[in-house]
Formats: C-alpha cells, sequence, structure tokens
C-alpha cells in the first residue's frame, strides 16, 4: 500500500489555491488563455488506419481494423462500430493494469456517441449481403501520456485513423451470388470508409468561483476544477452530443456560452485534421508508383 | 606505460558516458587515492561507468557520473521540497518524488516538544533536510539544520510548485548563478524554492509573474546558457 502511495501524483494546497487565484485573473499555468486551446499534432502510422494525436502533453494512438461478421438481427443491412479503450499505467499511475476504470469508459461512450448518433460513419455503405456479412469497424484507442483533457485528443486521434483507414474491396461470387470474395490489397485497391462530418468533442472545465470556464484543461486543471462539460459538435454548427457527469451545476446561459465556443473551435481543429491528412494522402500517392517501372499505375492516374 | 593525463583514455571528463565505458586505467596510476561517486565501479584495474551521464571530476580526486532522471534517489544532507501525506503519532508520512514514502518526525523543528507539534493538513508543502537515507529503508527527514535551527526550513505559503527533473534543479542551485534565473531577476522580484528531487517552489506579488517564472525554469532544461537568456527575454517581452 505504501508503495502505492510513494508513486501517487499530488497536487499541493499550494497549487489548488494559486490554480484558482490566477484564474480570477484569466491566467492559467501554463500561459494560455481561458479560450485557448494547446497545440495539436497529428500523425499517421506507416499501415492504414493508425494516427497518433498529441494535445500538448496528452498523447493518445488510434488503430481502426474491419473484420466481416454476422449483422446485428435488428439491422440488418448496416455495419457494426465499436470503441475499445485502453489505458496503461504508464500514462497515468491512478491508472491500473488490466481492467479498465470508470475513465477509460466514459471516454470510449463519449466517443462512441459522437460518431454514432450523429451517424458519422455511413454504416450502410458496410454491409456486403445484407443479413448475413457486413463490416465491423473497430477503433481502439491506446492512451499513451495523460496530460489533462484526454476525451479530446481521444476523439481526434479516433477521427483521423478512421479517415486514413482502407477497407478491403470484396465482391459477390459464387454460384448463388451469395459467397463473398475479399480482394486482397494487391489485385484491388482498398476503399476508404464513407465520413460524412467530423464530430470534434471539446471539453470545458468549470471553477466554482464567478462560474470561470476554461476550455482544454490540463491536468493540474483537472484536479482543481469542480465541474467538467464534453460537447461534440461539428464545423457545420450541428451538435452531435453533449455529456455532463456529475460535478457542480452550471446556469443555462454558461452552457450556450460553451456550445458557441464549441462551434468555433470545432471548425478550427476540423481545418487542422484535414491538412494533417492531406499531407498522409500525398504519400498514399506516392505510394502507389511502381518502383521498377517508374510509371503510375491506372488507378491513381484515374484519381489525379 | 606513459603516465596520461587524469588518467583516461582519452579523457571523458564532461563528456557523455555510457555503461560500459571504463574511464580509468589504474594501472597506470600508482600511490593515489581515488574517490569514486556514484555511477562509477571498480573491476579490479579498470573504473567503469554504471549509469548513462556525464562524467565529472573535482580536484583533487573525485570522480563521478551526474545523470538527470525524473525520480528521485534520497541522498543523505539534500534538501528536498515534500509533500504532506499523512500523519501518525510519531511521523508525518512525506512524498518526496523517491522510491518510497519519507518520515518526518514530529519533534524535529526548532523547539520541538511534544507539547507544540505542528499539526500540517495533507498537501501542505514543506522544505526539508534528508537526514537518513537508506537503502530499502524509508529516509528520515527534519525541519532544522545540523545545529537544530530552523534555517528556512517547514511549510512554504502560497506560491504555486511545480515538478522538473534532477538534473535541472541541480543546475538551479549551481554557483554562479544559473542563466535563466539571472535573467529573470533582473526584470522580475520573485522568491524561489528548489528540492533536489526535482520540485521547484516560486512565489511572487502577482499571479503572472508566477506562470512566467515557472514556465521560463520549465523550458530552460535543454538550452545553452546563451539561449536561455534570449528565451527569458521573449517571454518577458510577451507579458509587457
Amino acid at each position: 500500500m505504501e508503495g502505492r502511495l510513494a508513486n501517487a501524483w499530488r497536487l499541493t494546497a499550494n497549487d489548488k489555491s494559486f490554480i484558482r487565484t490566477a484564474l480570477l485573473s484569466e491566467i492559467r499555468i501554463d500561459g494560455r488563455k481561458p479560450y485557448e486551446y494547446r497545440k495539436i499534432v497529428v500523425k499517421f502510422g506507416r499501415e492504414d488506419g493508425s494516427s497518433e494525436v498529441q494535445l500538448g502533453q496528452t498523447r493518445v494512438m488510434g488503430i481502426v481494423t474491419a473484420q466481416l461478421v454476422q449483422p446485428y438481427r435488428d439491422r440488418p443491412k448496416e455495419g457494426i462500430l465499436s470503441i475499445f479503450t485502453e489505458v496503461s499505467p504508464m500514462a497515468d499511475p491512478s491508472f491500473e493494469p488490466g481492467h479498465p476504470g470508470e475513465l477509460a469508459v466514459e471516454l470510449g461512450r463519449i466517443i462512441d456517441r459522437g460518431l454514432r448518433e450523429s451517424k458519422a460513419v455511413d454504416t450502410e455503405s458496410l454491409c456486403v449481403l445484407a443479413g448475413k456479412f457486413v463490416w465491423a469497424i473497430r477503433i481502439d484507442l491506446h492512451i499513451l501520456d495523460n496530460g489533462g483533457n484526454l476525451v479530446d485528443a481521444a476523439n481526434i486521434a479516433a477521427l483521423a485513423a478512421l479517415l486514413t483507414f482502407r477497407r478491403p474491396e470484396c465482391s459477390l461470387g459464387g454460384e448463388d451470388g451469395q459467397e463473398v470474395i475479399v480482394h486482397p490489397p494487391e489485385i484491388r485497391e482498398p476503399l476508404p470508409l464513407i465520413v460524412h462530418h467530423l464530430p470534434i468533442a471539446i471539453t470545458f472545465g468549470f471553477f466554482s468561483n464567478d462560474s470561470i470556464l476554461v476550455i482544454d484543461p490540463t491536468h493540474n486543471e483537472e484536479a482543481v476544477m469542480g465541474g467538467r462539460m464534453t460537447t461534440t459538435v461539428n464545423a457545420n454548427g450541428d451538435i452531435c452530443a453533449i455529456q455532463k457527469a456529475g460535478g457542480e451545476g452550471v446556469p443555462q446561459r454558461v452552457i450556450m456560452q460553451c456550445l458557441q465556443l464549441a462551434t468555433a473551435k470545432a471548425a478550427g481543429i476540423t481545418k487542422q485534421i484535414k491538412e494533417a491528412l492531406y499531407d498522409i494522402l500525398w504519400y498514399h500517392l506516392l505510394r502507389e508508383t511502381t518502383l521498377e517501372t517508374g510509371e503510375l499505375k491506372c488507378t491513381t492516374q484515374k484519381e489525379l | 606505460m606513459e603516465k596520461k593525463q587524469s588518467g583516461s583514455p582519452p579523457s571523458l571528463i564532461d563528456s557523455t558516458v555510457v555503461p560500459g565505458d571504463v574511464v580509468l586505467d589504474l594501472s597506470s596510476m600508482t600511490n593515489q587515492t581515488i574517490m569514486l561517486g556514484g555511477g562509477l565501479r571498480q573491476d579490479c584495474d579498470a573504473i567503469s561507468v554504471m549509469k548513462a551521464g556525464t562524467l565529472r571530476f573535482s580536484k583533487p580526486n573525485k570522480y563521478w557520473v551526474e545523470s538527470s532522471q525524473k525520480r528521485y534517489t534520497p541522498c543523505v544532507e539534500d534538501t528536498v521540497l515534500g509533500i504532506v501525506v499523512d500523519s501518525k503519532a510519531d511521523n508525518f508520512l512525506i512524498d518526496i518524488k523517491g522510491p518510497v514514502l519519507a518520515f518526518l518526525p514530529v519533534l524535529a523543528f526548532e523547539g520541538g516538544t511534544r507539547r507544540n507539534i505542528p499539526k500540517f493538513e495533507v498537501g501542505t508543502l514543506l522544505y526539508l533536510r534528508v537526514v537518513k537515507a537508506n537503502f530499502g529503508m524509508n529516509p528520515e527527514l527534519s525541519c532544522t539544520d545540523a545545529s537544530g535551527k530552523a534555517a528556512e526550513f517547514g511549510p512554504l505559503k502560497d506560491g504555486y510548485m511545480f515538478e522538473t527533473s534532477t538534473g535541472l534543479s541541480r543546475k538551479l542551485l549551481s554557483s554562479p548563478t544559473c542563466p535563466v534565473l539571472e535573467a529573470l531577476g533582473k526584470k522580475l522580484s520573485f522568491e524561489i524554492a528548489v528540492g533536489l528531487n526535482g520540485r521547484v517552489w516560486v512565489n511572487a506579488a502577482t499571479p503572472d509573474t508566477i506562470v512566467v517564472v515557472a514556465n521560463a525554469i520549465m523550458n530552460s532544461e535543454s538550452l545553452s546558457g546563451a539561449q536561455q537568456i534570449i528565451m527569458v527575454e521573449h517571454l518577458l517581452k510577451n507579458i509587457q
């Protein structure tokens, strides 16, 4: 027990009161303004569907994989989308290895709701053979470092991974047309997922004195704040989801203020994700060049 | 065998060494007493490195390896910043970023008796001195210096505490004064307490001074002296 006590991260009484006092003068301990986001860096792995997002000190990795499965009985023509979160004690000493804690489950639920309820990913296009075979998309989120505001970073990682993921093309064959043939990537170009819009999660922290509001709280601010709210909005201004789990009460006008702020921020973050994506698409394009002959394959010539 | 200057082939003093490097060959140095500090080990006639870091030498005969970590290994006579975790009958349990919690006896204060035991809440920040630090045992701390006087030890009020690596703490305490502290001191007035366990406490009159000082110190770890001064000027220009 003592070993665990020694490893825990603690905040001193001095820090708690300093963070609150500084916020009264609109100063945050890392020098940001209250409505400023930390620097977001989106990186992609070598394989399709893997991304790593850095939000200040917070790091999350997202991996997307797909499998052909039987659809749910009540939705025979729709694909399946599922999200799994893994938190490792390397990210934060309070995480326990093995079973995910409350935080990991809540994180998964917020991102899942943002993607599913707003129908960001088109699940009908994932149907191969109605009632028999559909694609099940699995998003694995690995929390690598907890510097505060895991939800936002994990959401961006999930979106970035979904945008770069390519699923194999498959067609129906066999005598009765009921057999599914999955074409390997060398024969037929894998296809991207159809993503209609990008729901971006924006987290707010509330502090008790004079209902002070901050966006993108860091680890220290999360330990001091009285309540939090995550709003998932997209660049078009649609509200996809709101999550406010416990914490102190907030008046209605503050919630409206948060939603307006979130819509403004979402536009900026969507632009950043698309710019990072643009670079990686170029890389994919160049990858298609056949090295021996030096000419581009037919499929990519069409894209050009 | 020719006598080499300071005995290392070629001289590795003040350069980065990794475990396995042989820094001294004792067969070439006769009748000398050498003191080995942390990170060095004697293998018959060769002194080899055990821990990655920078090799240091101080006259007349001390060698040691200096490295910077996030975790702290308690050493006697170090001054550290500790956070109170719990209070027992005889000791306070203090977190000093070491492998185990440390004990602060309730009587280890200037003029401390059973009647005037201080009451520290959980989360109080204290400036302390390490009295005993043996491997496998909980380290013992004290709020007095060796002669029993209070000498600035004890609880720190207000201000902001942040964590750094042990290497940066040592740099901040080195003399002559670290460039970043000197550059900050020329324009701002603040109070600072540095713990060798990788914790630094800053206090000033206004919150924005505290935030500037804290961020300047945190950024200065990998910068050279001149770069630190430029960084501080840049930060100060932004707040004015």
